[in-house]
């Protein structure tokens, strides 16, 4: 554990170097370059907007006017594609740098590092977009509410936004942790990468993104709830980008809690088979 | 990677004892899985790609390994460079490595050149402080003009090597480890990388290089490690280990080729078949049957005929190609300026036909024979049994003193004019 933070010390400047040329990787071959991380989002929320809203007509609740909706949708989709995109990434990365863990002395430990902080990156772009929708909605041109709606329950921004560092350095963690996990389980089984999709595909539906969490405890599946940590994660993210609220102390401890462990169980993993990684590849 | 080393008198740069590799070989990709739960139970068999190897490389020295395909040539430099960790025995390098196994090992194609030159950089372990200082002298070794700002992916095989080797070549190591990656490049290119290899060797660094090709070799290292099924076979001065590899190379070459002869009967056999040719030989100095020659020794093919129906105008011949298809020769005993013509022949004769080099003239590499049985005595000869590619051999030039497909008789004479006087100087072989 120590080693791998010394070993991540070390190779800073790299792991740098690895996350400018991914981010710059993802606009350098295309012609409207950096507007993609702002357009990815968008299109997507258009798409569940469309069939949860208007084919399904779900409704968040019965307080939400739908350009509140839309941010709630949108503040959990830019959160859960950090997360997927850095897992999904992370399950291949060894595979895929298979060239350098076989050709070169390379430090194979800061691969998930560095798909995690480009995909955070990313993330703060979506981040930004949520930010200035509530600013708009709330401050320019506010939206009228059913009476009855809750205070805890109208757009603003307020002191809680100091939180968001910290709370992207849990997620970091723990997608790190998983991250980490994976990439070594996958040279192990090389099915690991192609169940991912559908993993994640399931996994995100059954996270509060689309629909309101009261729905699966209207639904008596509380539980699914409670082992779900991305749904503790993107409860606290909505608490401070939409209503100005701190996130509640322990769901933040819960998930710091469950972080730590799963950045230690995957990077044990890791480290404990990394001697080995050029002969199973 | 270590850590720099003061290059003391009488250390050893590298040191094995007993140095052993073993890959695991699983029967199926899913036991390799279950036995991360078998609580240390074996799923597995082991192959051992490298065994016993014991060295002791003084700092300095250019030092190669040899071995043909799958003797554990790169198996032995991926542990000795710590990319892989040995099985058994022990290890001590001492100085800072740099390896090339693979040139350009981590190139994005979409970046330019000149971010790769950065990333590469960073990746062989060099600070922006380093890379700041030698980026300009990569771009300029590898030659690469406008096309540094282009995208890698548009780069010609031949460009993507030179840049990985400029940035190889700009690394700073005590210790440089090469695994035959001179064999690409343009010939101007390989002088280049050449150049580089000596100007390190001056600097007192020490080398290693990996190749199967015992001539190279041999014009670079002092001390050659010859490598078989993962064994240190020899190891010493290039002269003693070039003997034992040729002898072996004979012996293994032989063994290959006699299995792959006996199956020739796939390539395409055509003619009117009055006439049959039988098996057809190599034969060397001593008068054995052999698949193997070196360049300048004796040289000949025997082949055997039996006929079955009259020919009135028969004419043996023989076609030498090289392996990519290149016809290198061909002849026949009919086409001479003393012709032989067989004439009469009948049913139940038999016979054979000897075509010999007194001093076989093709350098290294590997050929093979077509035979030729025609009917002359129409205007256009047909076929009466024409034998593709009937058998391989191996040519082995262990002497390089030419280089190219053939070994020509040269004389070179050198005149020098100076105080008014002339020296002649004449080699004629």
């Amino acid at each position: 554990m120590l080693g791998l933070i010394a070993s991540l010390k070390k190779n800073k400047r790299l792991l740098l170097d690895l996350v400018g040329r991914d981010l710059r990787a993802r606009y350098v071959g295309s012609s409207m370059g950096f507007f993609w991380s702002v357009i990815f989002p968008l299109v997507n929320l258009v798409v569940y907007m469309f069939v949860f809203s208007f084919v399904l007509e779900a409704r968040w609740d019965e307080h939400q006017p739908k350009e509140v909706t839309a941010l709630l949708m949108l503040a959990g989709i830019v959160v859960w594609q950090a997360f997927a995109e850095s897992v999904s990434r992370s399950t291949n990365t060894l595979v895929e740098n298979q060239n350098l863990i076989q050709k070169v002395v390379f430090p194979s430990e800061i691969l998930p590092p560095y798909l995690v902080i480009s995909a955070l990156a990313n993330m703060l772009i979506g981040i930004a977009i949520t930010l200035l929708g509530v600013v708009f909605y709330a401050y320019i041109q506010p939206v009228e509410y059913a009476t009855g709606t809750p205070s805890n329950r109208v757009l603003g921004l307020g002191p809680s936004l100091l939180a968001l560092p910290l709370l992207m350095m849990l997620q970091a963690l723990f997608t790190l942790g998983v991250g980490y996990f994976l990439a070594t389980l996958n040279l192990f089984l090389r099915d690991v990468y192609h169940v991912m999709g559908v993993a994640l595909t399931v996994f995100m539906f059954m996270t509060p993104i689309f629909y309101p969490a009261e729905k699966v405890l209207e639904a008596g599946m509380t539980w699914v709830l409670q082992i779900n940590p991305m749904y503790w994660l993107i409860d606290s993210y909505r608490k401070i980008l939409l209503w100005g609220d701190w996130p509640s102390p322990p769901i933040v401890g819960m998930f710091a809690l469950v972080a730590v462990l799963a950045f230690f169980a995957g990077s044990s993993f890791f480290q404990a088979q990394k001697p080995r990684f050029p002969d199973l590849l | 990677m270590a850590s720099p080393h003061a290059q003391g008198a009488g250390t050893s740069a590298i040191l094995a004892k007993g140095l052993g590799k073993a890959y695991r070989m699983y029967d199926s990709p899913s036991k390799r899985f279950f036995e991360l739960f078998a609580g240390g139970r074996k799923l597995h068999r082991e192959f051992w790609a490298v065994r016993n190897v014991y060295l002791d490389i003084p700092h300095g020295a250019t030092v190669g390994i040899i071995g043909e395909n799958g003797a554990g040539k790169s198996s032995l430099l991926k542990l000795l460079t710590g990319i892989t960790r040995p099985t058994e025995g022990e290890l001590s390098v001492q100085g800072r490595v740099a390896s090339l196994l693979e040139l350009g090992a981590g190139f994005h194609p979409e970046f330019s050149g000149r971010d790769n030159i950065h990333l590469n950089c960073s990746i062989l372990g060099m600070s922006e402080a380093e890379i700041a200082e030698r980026f300009p002298k990569i771009v300029e070794f590898s030659e690469l003009g406008d096309f540094i700002d282009r995208p890698v992916k548009t780069y010609s095989s031949g460009m993507y090597v030179r840049l990985g080797f400029s940035v190889a070549a700009s690394v700073d190591p005590d210790i440089l480890m090469i695994d035959e990656a001179l064999s690409v490049g343009d010939e101007h290119f390989k002088g280049k990388c050449i150049n580089r290899l000596n100007e390190f060797r001056e600097q007192g660094k020490t080398t290693i290089f990996v190749s199967h090709d015992m001539g190279a070799v041999k014009s670079m290292c002092q001390h050659v490690v010859l490598l078989d099924r993962g064994e240190v076979l020899a190891q010493g001065n290039s002269e003693s280990v070039a003997d034992e590899y040729l002898k072996r190379a004979k012996a293994r070459g032989n063994e290959r080729l006699s299995a792959f002869n006996r199956g020739s009967s796939a390539y395409p056999r055509w003619g009117t078949g009055e006439i049959e040719t039988l098996e057809v030989e190599m034969l060397d100095a001593a008068g054995s049957s052999t698949a193997v020659f070196q360049t300048n020794e004796p040289f000949r093919v025997r082949m055997r005929y039996r006929v079955h129906a009259p020919v009135k105008d028969p004419v043996f011949g023989l076609g030498i190609y090289r392996s990519d298809g290149s016809y290198v020769n061909g002849s026949n005993h009919h086409w001479r300026e003393q012709p032989i013509r067989i004439e009469n022949v009948q049913p139940g004769e038999e016979g054979e036909v000897v075509m010999s080099f007194e001093r076989m003239p093709l350098l290294q590499g590997a050929y093979y024979l077509t035979t030729f049985l025609y009917d002359h005595s129409k205007a256009a000869p047909t076929a009466v049994d024409h034998r593709e590619h009937v058998c391989t051999f191996e040519v082995i030039d262990a002497a390089r003193l030419q280089h190219g497909m053939l070994f020509l008789p040269t004389i070179w004479t050198l005149t020098r004019r100076r105080d008014g006087r002339e020296e002649r100087l004449e080699s004629r072989s």
